[in-house]
């Protein structure tokens, strides 16, 4: 290259990474020849010929430059850092590549094993996307399990045949449509070919079983297997939901709720597509909330959506908004679901409690837990049919449901009250309505979970108000799924001296008592007659689960003392023990007989039907124990503790 | 018509149902919603074409 021709390609350089100032630094600057050839024939008044043979060697010796001709065009290519190299656009990141097709992928059993089902944190619902490698191995997994049940029947059914006979059912199956006319040859030959290799391989099944199945997949099935079910789908779908119905809706439940892609959601048993679901955000939330909380009470769906969204059940879109809405508040942790079937309440957080607060939840549900283990025998005097058929259940009051305003959920009771909605369902929020007092009672029915039994609270004010212990009560349905009625026998005005609990001293007493209702006399605990029910000892709500502690003390309570002064004996009726028993903590009679047939220290009277002895067992006393002893006046001390002292007091 | 042994119950023609659902408007009960995907599951093994 000589100097001039070096100057000129200089200068080419700096024109052209001048117009491309702006352009990033490995971009490529390009410029046409001819406008190259103009502009330094003009500048440097020449002729332009030998100004293009000038240029031409001069790019062409300079490495700056990359020559292109397009469409008869010649062009020159550089770049602000020199000659041009085109970008290399090859990405050397694989991540994505190995993790969509991984070169060992994992066996899927289920695609939640993929993508979470765990609630998210943020409300708004969002599809979750998977990719269709996952998608497409999930259905390959349930592909082969569906094929490993068609392989073993024609196995079994064939075992015992030998194989040319195997061989000649699937020919003669085959030939059968298409080629039957072709070549009736062609059906021998098969046979030969396949015994062949059964002949050389010998122990080898698997080359056997695949030809033998082959030809029976082709055969076209009506019939589907669903978790051990049999379903011919040639029958009607009525037919098919008489015999499978329950199972099968389980089954698509379960299905529908396991798509990743949620495409249709449901809320209890009714189901509706997640796409046509109406969006409630934040403040329609707190608009909710807050209207629950005015009213102070669980409400209704369809009041929320009157009052608050002012829908018609009218309107065509009534229904699809009303799912929203109960489906959007389920997924809410702040708002809890306490309707039953076909009365959808909503509780919310902040709303007072129903019912006494003076027995906790995780204590009823200990006390009530001998429902769970079986001794329930509410059923005994009315059975489920005819409550199913009256509507009604009628019962007599003990003095620790009348105290507490609550009710254990026996069996007669669960018949006559709904069902929780949803498996998971704590509680449900009822009205009771006493037609006898124009009042309404709210009444919150806890379900039994595990071994904890259930029951029904806030009924205080009413028992305490118009009922006494004994009092026969009748609770009713009525044509609105959550509301009950509960009625009493009336009766003509009485006063007697009745037990009571006075809380500011911890104990029982009898005290003057008016009511105006009918009442069992056996069970009325009146001072004349279970005058001993005051030395009852008042135990901590979490010591009365411990049943025969209670049993032993109630025994020592309410017996008549015999035997001698170091091991006295109690005589004891089982009328007065229920009444007692149920005085500290609910106990139905089956549970009682259960507790005094199994303690070591209690028998039965031979001579008395009904009647127990109880042997306290002899302990070391005290001097002060065996002074009490002799003070009958006194009130009985509790039971001593198998593994410790006496209950006292300060035990509270 | 299709094979029973390749429908997987819950996947095969869930799309079907959906846009039954979508075109009915409201939420419907499950015992329709499995009457409905029955029908759905028995036409595509009983009618040619599917």
């Amino acid at each position: 290259m000589t100097a001039t021709t070096g100057t000129l390609a200089d200068e080419v350089w700096r024109l052209m990474t001048a117009q491309g100032i702006l352009f990033a630094i490995d971009a490529p600057i390009r410029q046409t020849l001819s406008n190259l050839v103009e502009f330094f024939a003009a500048r440097l008044q020449r002729d332009p010929a030998s100004v293009q043979a000038e240029l031409e060697a001069a790019l062409a010796a300079d490495e700056r430059f990359t020559r292109e001709e397009v469409n008869g065009q010649v062009i020159y290519v550089t770049s602000r850092q020199g000659r041009y190299i085109p970008r290399d656009t090859t990405d050397p990141h694989t991540f994505k590549q190995r993790l969509y097709e991984p070169e060992n992928p994992l066996p899927i059993d289920d695609l939640s094993v993929v993508v979470s089902t765990s609630r998210p944190a943020i409300t708004t619902v969002e599809p979750v996307y998977i990719s269709d490698y996952w998608i497409e191995q999930a259905r390959l997994v349930a592909a082969t399990q569906m094929d490993e049940q068609p392989v073993v029947q024609p196995e079994s059914q064939e075992a015992g045949a030998t194989t040319p006979v195997v061989v000649e059912q699937p020919v003669a199956e085959g030939a059968g449509p298409a080629p039957v006319g072709e070549e009736p040859g062609v059906a021998v030959v098969p046979p030969t070919d396949v015994e062949e290799p059964v002949a050389t391989l010998g122990v080898s099944e698997e080359p056997s079983a695949a030809p033998i199945a082959e030809p029976t997949s082709s055969e076209h099935s009506t019939v589907l297997t669903v978790d051990g079910l049999t379903i011919d789908l040639s029958r009607s779908p009525a037919e098919i939901v008489a015999e499978y119905g329950p199972a099968l809706e389980r089954i698509l439940a379960e299905r529908l709720a396991r798509d990743p892609l949620q495409r249709i959601v449901s809320f209890g048993r009714l189901h509706y597509p997640e796409a046509s679901l109406v969006g409630f955000g934040k403040n329609d939330l707190r608009k909710i909330r807050d209207y629950i909380l005015e009213r102070n009470e669980p409400l209704l769906d369809t009041e929320i959506i009157a009052d608050l969204y002012y829908h018609n059940p009218r309107q065509p879109d009534y229904e699809g908004f009303r799912f929203s809405l109960n489906y959007r508040l389920s997924r809410e942790k702040d708002f809890e679901f306490v309707g039953v079937e076909g009365a959808n309440i909503w509780s919310t957080k902040g709303l007072p409690a129903i019912g006494s607060k003076r027995v906790k939840a995780s204590e009823m549900g200990q006390l009530t837990s001998y429902l769970i283990e079986g001794f329930d025998d509410s059923l005994a005097d009315q059975s489920a049919e005819a409550i199913q058929a009256s509507g009604s259940v009628t019962r007599l009051l003990t003095f620790f449901e009348w105290e507490y305003g609550v009710l254990p959920l026996d069996a007669a009771l669960a018949t006559l009250l709904p069902k929780p909605v949803f498996p998971d369902q704590r509680s449900a929020v009822l009205r009771f309505e006493s037609s006898q007092h124009f009042g309404t009672y709210l009444v919150e029915v806890r379900y039994p979970s595990g071994n904890r039994g259930g029951w029904l609270q806030g009924l205080e004010d009413f028992f305490r108000e118009y009922l006494v212990p004994g009092a026969l009560i009748t609770i009713s349905r009525t044509d609105a799924v959550n509301v009950f009625t509960i009625s009493y026998e009336e009766g003509g005005e009485t006063t007697d001296r009745l037990l009571t609990f006075d809380e500011k001293k911890n104990r029982f007493a009898f005290a003057n008592l008016t009511f105006y209702c009918a009442v069992d006399e056996d069970v009325l605990p009146t001072q004349n007659r279970y005058g001993k029910l005051r030395n009852l000892k008042a135990f901590p709500m979490s010591e009365r689960r411990k049943a025969e502690m209670v049993l032993e003390h109630v025994c020592e309570v309410m017996g008549e003392r015999g035997g001698s002064r170091e091991q006295p004996v109690y005589r004891v009726t089982f009328n007065d023990l229920y009444v007692a028993y149920n005085v500290l903590r609910p106990a139905s009679r089956s549970f009682l007989q259960a507790l005094l047939d199994s303690h070591p220290a209690i028998t039965a009277d031979p001579a008395a039907s009904g009647t127990y002895f109880f042997t306290l067992p002899q302990m070391e006393r005290t001097d002060t124990e065996e002074e009490d002893v002799e003070e009958e006046d006194q009130p009985i001390q509790p039971t001593l503790r198998r593994r410790g002292g006496r209950y006292i007091d300060e035990d509270e | 018509m299709m094979d029973a042994k390749t429908i997987v119950f819950g996947d095969t023609a869930i799309d079907r149902l959906l846009q039954w659902l979508r075109a009915s408007g409201e939420p419907k009960d499950v015992r329709d919603l499995l009457l409905q995907y029955l029908e759905i599951l028995c036409k595509l093994v009983t009618e040619e074409g599917e």
